[in-house]
């Protein structure tokens, strides 16, 4: 008898988002298959995508291996992002982390001047990252969406503590969300449902919270793996968005990564990986060899290689 | 359905001080006020009680006789305490609870037997929780048995398949789902035991003021399924309307989402949505999260 094998059919769509505008344009998301089921019935529109982060201050902790190929550049996060762009990415990642109370405090509308000139710099589109600390991001984020009115900028962290305000400058504005939660489906939900009472959810994206090759990236895994089950099997509206997998600095965090060059690589690639292997729709990473070698793995398409 | 009136409870401050400090008014006031809205029988949940033991649980026990004729649930882990109650219980008391943890096999269920009294028994064994409905059919099966050889009829037992909270991240729905199952399939494993469960666990860790529905839609569901007693708060009235009938319209709402039938929210006013809403999450057919009503 000849095998059949099965085919499934979803009822989900995660929902197409797009950023950035003109001839810089990136979309991500659109899929109704679980993530590189290529044998069920439905279409993955645009395979993942990946971003390099810059930082806008110079690294405090120098690991040689990490910022060597970015030479003088860090010095410059304009010119560390023009460096990034040698390297075929999809987007720049700029983390705002100058602004974080613990490092220099610095002002927002310095670091919102700054995104401002990176956005007419770069021919990629723009990720901004404030620095995690829910209240300075309340006020950074929001003087970023203003000053970069129009220019459909990735926003975020969004989290439980600012959403109101920095959602609504998101909204006002017309940028995209990155709705960040502490690596739980629940409270995701929970942010999602807040959110989108005001924000459209096309203009959502989920950060689950990424956590490193052994420091936690199973619950990571997981998380991203139930996200995708639950809006294309059961076709959740509130799960339906892409996922941005921001796991470099969460590597290179690590003390297996600074350790030397071929171990943070791996490091930083088999992370990769496994969340794109999940589901991840974009994932930020931080050197460019990890890049290339995730883009040989995976294949050029993004598809696994056949 | 019989209701074990939960409220007096050691983790709840005012009731810890109370019995510290010997103060019958509070406790007698509780015991009182849930006689009142109709409880079968009243809870007394002691914690494990390591201090003062005997006279403690002598006092509380009188206190509470004091003032009610309803029989009580002696709410412990610890078999000292447990014995102390039972011996001062003027009516049939509930022995609350045994499992198939060793221990309890080989010290509460012998007090079950000694003080002629219903016993909860829960699904617990050494290992812990089973995880799934036939690992926890199967634990049940072998307590009961052992407890049958000790010469407690099954009419005496009061099956116990732990509620966890809906809320802990991902698994809880499922469990949920599990324990209705459980619960329907019980009277065929074991015929004749009797149930029961801890309702409030179910909204553990949700915002006090969505605590409410939750439970009492899932006392709804559980009791559909047969469901004998559960340890509830009598004081919420609206549960204890359910429990005499009454709110029929609501009732079968939470059927028809039980039975998977399409359900058309515009014809439905703004509490029936929200019933709605509660029984699709506790039958795990949307991800739970604090904002389930607000979707």
């Amino acid at each position: 008898m000849e095998y059949k094998a099965p085919v499934e059919a979803y009822k989900g769509v995660v929902r197409e988002v797009t950023i950035g505008k003109g001839d810089k344009v990136l979309k991500i998301g659109g899929e109704n298959i679980l993530p590189l089921h290529f044998f069920d019935e439905g279409s993955m529109p645009n395979p993942p995508k990946f971003a390099l982060e810059v930082l806008d201050m110079e690294p405090t902790e120098k690991i040689p291996h990490l910022l060597e190929p970015f030479g003088n550049a860090i010095s410059d996060p304009i010119q560390w992002a023009k460096k990034c762009e040698t390297f075929g990415v999809d987007a720049i990642c700029l983390t705002l982390l100058s602004t974080d109370p613990a490092e220099k405090d610095s002002p927002a509308d310095q670091a919102a001047q700054l995104v401002k000139r990176m956005v007419s710099e770069i021919k990629k589109p723009l990720i901004v990252y404030g620095s995690g600390d829910e209240k300075k991001d309340a006020e950074v984020l929001p003087m970023v969406a203003q000053i970069c009115a129009g220019e459909n900028l990735l926003i975020g962290p969004v989290q439980k503590e600012n959403f109101e305000v920095v959602g609504k400058a998101i909204l006002e504005n017309g940028h995209v969300a990155i709705a960040q939660s502490p690596l739980d489906i629940n409270l995701l939900k929970e942010l999602n449902v807040k959110l989108c009472k005001f924000l459209p959810p096309e203009r959502v994206v989920i950060d689950p919270l990424s956590s490193a090759l052994g420091y936690g990236i199973e619950y990571s895994f997981s998380l991203i793996e139930r996200v995708k089950q639950i809006g294309i099997i059961t076709k959740d509206s509130m799960t339906m968005m892409p996922i941005v997998a921001n796991l470099g600095d969460e590597c290179w965090k690590t003390k297996q990564a600074k350790e030397n060059e071929t171990q943070g690589l791996l490091w930083e690639g088999i992370t990769a990986l496994s969340l794109y292997l999940a589901g991840a729709n974009l994932l930020i990473l931080r050197h460019p060899e990890t890049l290339k070698l995730i883009k040989e793995t995976i294949g050029g398409n993004g598809r696994w290689p056949s | 359905m019989i209701i074990i009136g939960e409220n007096i409870h050691v983790i709840a401050k005012d009731v810890s001080q109370a019995i510290r400090e010997r103060n019958e008014k509070v406790i007698q006031a509780l015991a009182k006020e849930q006689t009142q809205a109709g409880a079968h029988y009243i809870d007394l949940n002691v914690g494990p009680m390591k201090k003062d033991t005997e006279e403690t649980m002598k006092w509380l026990v009188n206190c509470v006789q004091e003032v009610t004729d309803l029989p009580l649930s002696i709410d412990t882990m610890n078999p000292v305490a447990m014995e102390a109650g039972l011996k001062y219980c003027k009516k049939r008391p509930l022995l609350n609870s045994a499992s198939g943890k060793t221990d309890s096999k080989q010290q509460m269920l012998p007090l079950a037997k000694k003080y002629n009294c219903d016993v909860v028994i829960s699904v617990m064994t050494d290992k812990g929780m089973p995880p799934e409905v036939e690992s926890k059919i199967e634990s049940i099966m072998d307590t009961v048995a052992y407890a049958n050889e000790l010469g407690i009829p099954n009419e005496d037992i009061w099956v116990d398949p732990i509620i966890l909270p809906v809320s802990t991240a991902g698994e809880g729905q499922k469990i949920a789902v599990g324990n209705l199952e459980f619960i329907k399939i019980l009277p065929d494993v074991l015929p004749g035991v009797k149930s029961t469960v801890g309702l409030s666990n179910v909204s553990n860790g949700v915002p006090a003021h969505l605590r409410p529905i939750l439970n009492r839609t899932y006392l709804v569901m559980l009791e559909r399924n047969g469901l004998y007693s559960a340890i509830a708060d009598p004081l919420d009235e609206e549960l204890m309307a359910f429990m005499r009938g009454e709110l029929k319209e609501i009732r079968d709402l939470i059927y028809k989402v039980m039975d998977g039938e399409e359900i058309d929210l515009s014809s439905l006013s703004q509490k029936e949505i929200a019933y709605v809403k509660t029984a699709r999450v506790l039958m795990a057919q949307t991800l739970y999260s604090d904002a389930w009503l607000e979707i």
